[in-house]
């Protein structure tokens, strides 16, 4: 896909000023997000299609680890006030990765806290709103969950890469339930 | 002309597809996560429809986990899984045209016009709504072209290809989208006059 072709072609029927309206459009539309089951579809599909290896069983006989994990959550009792989300699920324990892992992964981590303090700050969900609107927060909602899940399950050992990853694609799903969410409140107030 | 696709911004750990390439779930997951949505987006695009689309992503993402380890990193793992889920949502979409005994033609407008928007992108902030609505209006190939050239950043030559017609073909059907688009930019009609128009081919 070479920009510098594309430079050359015309864009027909459209003035320069809408040309550029309707690229800021096209921008602004959001993403949409798929149910939450489909990855177990896939998974289940790929397993019997044997293009997945089994994981591999973990032994959790290694003290240090279990040190590791009260040291972790010591620190996260001193430093992190809990947190809880606008549908009262908790929102995950940002812990042992403070400690270990590289500055980028603090930033989504603090980032992360603050888009939930944003959220917090929004008015309660209106009592009536739209059907699409609802079942698009549940179904983001639901993702976050499942992240914050793996994110805590101390039988994953994920590489900082991977952690990085998903503290990424939760800043980014927490940024759409904001959008939505706002989206929702001032439509509340007209 | 910028590429304002979303798979442009998600980049991946290397190890991950090396990872992924041995078959690890975990890392199939993580690319799974990564990526889901902007496919997901891209086949609902396509299809209008949310059934459809979720078949879509499944295949394309069992497409993904056969063929990683054929992956050589040349392009970026983002462009390399676009063009699996843009291939498999276009088969599809000629697959529907098939069915309904209709060639893949410059007509097709004709005969899709006025379809209802149902395309179940229902919860936008209202500024897209307006947009979000006009082009679901569009027949299937318009609003593919669209979205193949405004926002992923194809041109007509790739688009012919991938459609298997000629670059005209492309360059009016993204021009009558144009034409249908253009009473709801609502850009202001002292500026619009001011305005050069873009010209023609």
């Amino acid at each position: 896909m070479s920009s510098d072709s594309k430079d050359e072609e015309m864009i027909c029927a459209l003035t320069a000023d809408e040309y550029g309206e309707l690229q800021r459009g096209l921008r602004r539309l959001p993403e949409t997000m798929p149910p939450h089951a489909l990855w177990n579809r896939i998974r289940e599909q790929a397993e019997a299609e044997g293009l997945l290896q089994q994981p591999l069983m973990r032994k959790r006989s290694t003290w240090y680890a279990g040190v590791g994990l009260a040291a972790a959550a010591l620190l996260a009792t001193v430093m992190l006030q809990p947190t809880v989300d606008l549908e009262g699920v908790v929102v995950p324990q940002e812990t042992q990765t403070n400690i270990v892992e590289p500055s980028n992964l603090q930033a989504l981590m603090v980032q992360s806290r603050q888009l939930e303090s944003d959220l917090r700050a929004l008015p309660a969900e209106p009592r009536v709103a739209r059907a699409g609107t609802v079942a698009t927060i549940s179904d983001i909602e639901n993702r976050i969950a499942g992240i914050d899940y793996q994110l805590n399950d101390s039988e994953v050992q994920m590489t900082p890469g991977d952690r990085e990853i998903f503290w990424r694609e939760r800043v980014r799903l927490m940024n759409l339930l904001l959008q939505l969410r706002y989206a929702q409140a001032q439509r509340a107030a007209f | 002309m910028t590429d304002m696709s979303k798979f442009a911004d998600i980049h991946l750990d290397p190890g991950i597809i090396k990872r992924a390439a041995r078959g690890d779930v975990r890392a199939h997951e993580i690319i799974y996560r990564a990526f889901s949505a902007p496919v997901y987006s891209i086949c609902l695009r396509f299809t209008k429809s949310p059934a459809q689309a979720e078949d879509l992503v499944q295949e394309s993402f069992i497409e993904i986990m056969r063929s990683i380890a054929k992956f050589r990193g040349e392009a970026a793992l983002g462009s390399w899984i676009r063009r699996i889920a843009v291939t498999k949502s276009l088969m599809f979409l000629r697959s529907a045209w098939t069915k309904r005994g209709q060639p893949l033609a410059d007509g097709w407008d004709d005969v899709t016009s006025g379809e209802p928007a149902s395309h179940g992108i229902s919860s936008h902030p209202d500024d897209a709504l307006d947009l979000d609505a006009a082009l679901a209006n569009l027949s299937d190939v318009s609003r593919t072209v669209v979205w193949l050239h405004d926002v992923e950043g194809y041109t007509h030559k790739e688009i012919a290809g991938l459609m298997g017609k000629t670059e005209s073909f492309s360059k009016s059907q993204l021009s009558r989208a144009y034409q249908r688009l253009r009473p709801m930019l609502g850009v202001d009609k002292n500026i619009q006059t001011s305005g050069a128009a873009i010209g023609s081919y």
